[in-house]
């Protein structure tokens, strides 16, 4: 029999495996109003969006899966996130990533593809969304003390776009702390390497390895 | 559950009411004016006792319109066929579809794409990919035409049945050249499985013995057949599509005629090989368009007759590689016969012509049969599927449909994802060694041999009856002196060798 705590994470599991954004939230409230420890629903809510992509990964499990599962935890990660800040909990993870579709574009599956797996094998990962500037992804990196930039552009029209947030990190001295990788339709390794990134992956699995790369984990 | 694909819209027609009455007012007169040629003197006694003209000394048959006509109305227009799983029982006609193989006397060389004979192995290889492959409903009466190691000729198919029985519960074909359909339809019966009979017409309008016999044992055994028409327009056929059609359908109806006498309302389809001639060097030239005008007329017809059809000509190709050429010869011709009215289409394996067949090309074909079970599915309009609230729901940008549940249930219902289509980005591409399909068919092919599992096996007793028919075979063709002293003494030795191996 489970006990009471244990029900409401595997209830919050399941609503990402199941991609039911209603449940997820329904779970995260009551894993306040029982006061269990918020540390313990990022982690399971972790151990389903790996579920997920590890099935993805193998090619059981489709692009609406991955997003689809994506969807339910967003849904119930502010509440999560309150909970932490409240309590003071500490997360371990093996890193931070700020991520985001660069200004001009507005393509966000791609991205959250890659930050779900991210999420999936132990980041913590701020997702900034779709159309974002320079001065945002910069303000996030010191906000968050992220250790990697993650950029995504599906157009060619806005690829250039990485450059110019590149040149402005390096203007404004942070260049050298943070990592970045790109990635999208519209970029290729060698656009990577003539931008400066530090590393491109054509798919999202890759990225999660090259993350791991990055910061030498 | 039903085999094979369904076909959800009408057919695509060609022909209007008024050709199709001429077309049949012309195979009448052909039948009734001509006649055809029969050697088989049991079957001109049949014919003569049913009202037929019939001159013995000429071996000419002449059918009265009445005659034909009632024979074709007591053909069934669907049909059951039991396999030895009955997983594999299949359904002929009249919006079921099903996919079967097409021969090849040899194997090709993936490297130099020459073609040479196949090994046992290779051979048997070939059974367990089209016995794996799930839209691979039946098999044809070869993969290949025998395989290397000295058997006599007669024994080829014979053995190469024993090897389909053995790894492959799908039903097969008895072709009669030589009577080798009298042990192919024994051992069917020993390992409880249905076979069809397959008379074959030799144009123009010429019947010889061994074929009109597969009717005969059609109605003995009380099992299904298929009647084969492979006339080359304008070699053996009128070169005008319309003439051709006229001269196939007056040279399959002698047979239908002759079943129907023999077994009233016994269960018949008609398949179709009829190919233009290649008037640069005299071969068929397989895989033209003049093929599928030809098929689509003739699904039409058949389908207004009520008899199941069979495209034989969407097998083969005049490419010797797997490449363009064979892709549009064999997509083009099989799905413009699926939709106007093929109850199975006779698509795998083969490359050029019947000379060359591949299981890697089976695997490709694949995807081509599934594409098109997917076409023939047709489109579901329904609330849901018309989605309207959906669409209110997530409204402009930034709404997306990706992460919703319709999404995850209708994408799996709407799309077909071939299982070996290079289907991956450039990059992704770059990345994973820039692969073709004919590599993943490779990889697919792999697997599947890895895995492969007769379901079920043989028994020990079914195993004694091929054995065993298998020997009386080899005694009859000795007798009969088609396995000559030489041939035998290598044979005997060639079986003695391979009596340890896997079977």
């Amino acid at each position: 029999m489970l006990t009471q705590p244990n029900e409401i994470l595997e209830n919050l599991k399941k609503a990402i495996t199941e991609y039911d954004n209603e449940k997820a939230i329904g779970s995260a409230k009551k894993v306040v109003e029982e006061k269990i420890n918020p540390i313990k629903a990022l982690d399971a809510m972790t151990e389903a969006i790996r579920k997920v992509g590890d099935g993805f990964g193998r090619g059981e499990l489709w692009l609406p899966d991955l997003v689809g599962a994506a969807d339910a935890m967003s849904s119930a990660m502010p509440i999560i996130e309150e909970e932490i800040k409240r309590t003071g909990a500490k997360r371990k993870s093996l890193g931070t990533i700020v991520a985001g579709t660069v200004f001009g574009d507005i393509h966000s599956i791609g991205k959250t593809m890659v930050c779900t797996l991210l999420v999936a094998e132990g980041f913590e990962v701020y997702d900034l969304g779709v159309n974002i500037k320079a001065e945002e992804f910069l303000e996030a990196i010191k906000k968050y003390n992220a250790d990697i930039l993650a950029m995504s552009a599906l157009m060619t029209m806005t690829a250039s776009e990485q450059k110019k947030v590149i040149e402005y990190l390096e203007k404004e001295g942070l260049r050298d702390k943070t990592k970045i990788m790109v990635g999208g339709g519209a970029i290729t390794e060698e656009f990577a390497k003539d931008v400066g990134a530090d590393g491109y992956d054509p798919t999202a699995p890759g990225a999660v390895k090259l993350a791991r790369k990055l910061i030498g984990k | 559950m039903l085999k094979g694909f369904t076909r959800n819209f009408p057919t695509f027609k060609i022909l209007t009411e008024e050709q199709i009455e001429a077309i049949h007012r012309g195979t009448l007169d052909i039948l009734q004016e001509t006649g055809v040629l029969v050697y088989n003197e049991r079957a001109l006694k049949i014919f003569e006792k049913a009202g037929c003209n019939v001159n013995f000394e000429t071996k000419r048959v002449k059918f009265s319109p009445s005659l034909v006509e009632e024979s074709l109305r007591k053909c069934p227009s669907s049909f059951r066929v039991k396999a030895r799983n009955p997983k594999h029982d299949l359904i002929m006609g009249p919006n079921n579809v099903l996919f079967f193989n097409f021969p090849g006397t040899d194997t090709v060389d993936l490297n130099t794409w020459e073609p040479r004979t196949p090994t046992k192995k290779e051979h048997t290889n070939l059974i367990k990919v089209l016995d794996a492959l799930p839209n691979v409903h039946f098999l044809n009466a070869y993969p290949y035409f025998g395989f290397s190691g000295d058997i006599p000729e007669v024994m080829k198919e014979i053995e190469g049945v024993a090897l389909r029985m053995r790894n492959s519960t799908k039903v097969t074909i008895a072709i009669a050249n030589n009577e080798i359909d009298i042990f192919t339809i024994k051992m069917a019966k020993a390992i409880g499985t249905e076979i069809f009979a397959n008379p074959n017409t030799s144009s123009p309008l010429t019947y010889y013995t061994d074929q009109v016999n597969a009717c005969f044992l059609a109605a003995e055994y009380d099992l299904p057949s298929m009647i084969w028409e492979g006339a080359t327009s304008g070699g053996t056929a009128p070169a005008s599509i319309v003439g051709a059609l006229v001269l196939s359908n007056a040279e399959l109806i002698p047979y239908i005629v002759l079943i129907q006498l023999l077994k009233p309302g016994a269960r018949v389809s008609v398949a179709n090989l009829v190919l233009p001639q290649n008037m640069t060097n005299g071969a068929p030239a397989f895989g033209e368009i003049g093929v599928s005008l030809h098929n689509v007329a003739f699904n039409q017809i058949w389908r207004k007759y009520g008899i199941p059809t069979v495209c034989s000509s969407c097998g083969p190709t005049s490419s010797k590689r797997i490449d363009f050429q064979l892709g549009y010869q064999k997509m083009m011709p099989a799905l413009l016969s699926a939709i106007s009215g093929s109850s199975a289409l006779q698509l795998y394996s083969s490359i050029y012509g019947e000379i060359t067949a591949h299981p890697i090309q089976a695997i490709l074909d694949d995807d081509i049969a599934g594409m098109i079970g997917r076409f023939l599915e047709g489109i579901e309009v329904s609330d849901e599927a018309l989605a309207i609230d959906l669409i209110n729901e997530v409204g402009p940008i930034p709404g997306h449909y990706l992460s919703k549940a319709h999404t995850r249930k209708w994408w799996k219902k709407e799309q077909f994802v071939p299982k070996v289509a290079d289907r991956l980005t450039y990059p992704e591409w770059l990345k994973k060694g820039k692969k073709s399909c004919i590599d993943y068919a490779k990889e697919r092919m792999d697997e599947i041999l890895a895995a492969h599992k007769v379901d079920p096996p043989l028994t020990d007793s079914q195993e004694n009856d091929i054995e065993r028919i298998l020997k009386e075979a080899r005694q009859y063709y000795r007798e009969k002196g088609l396995i000559t002293d030489e041939e035998w003494k290598v044979y005997k030795r060639v079986l003695k060798e391979s009596s340890g191996e896997e079977k």
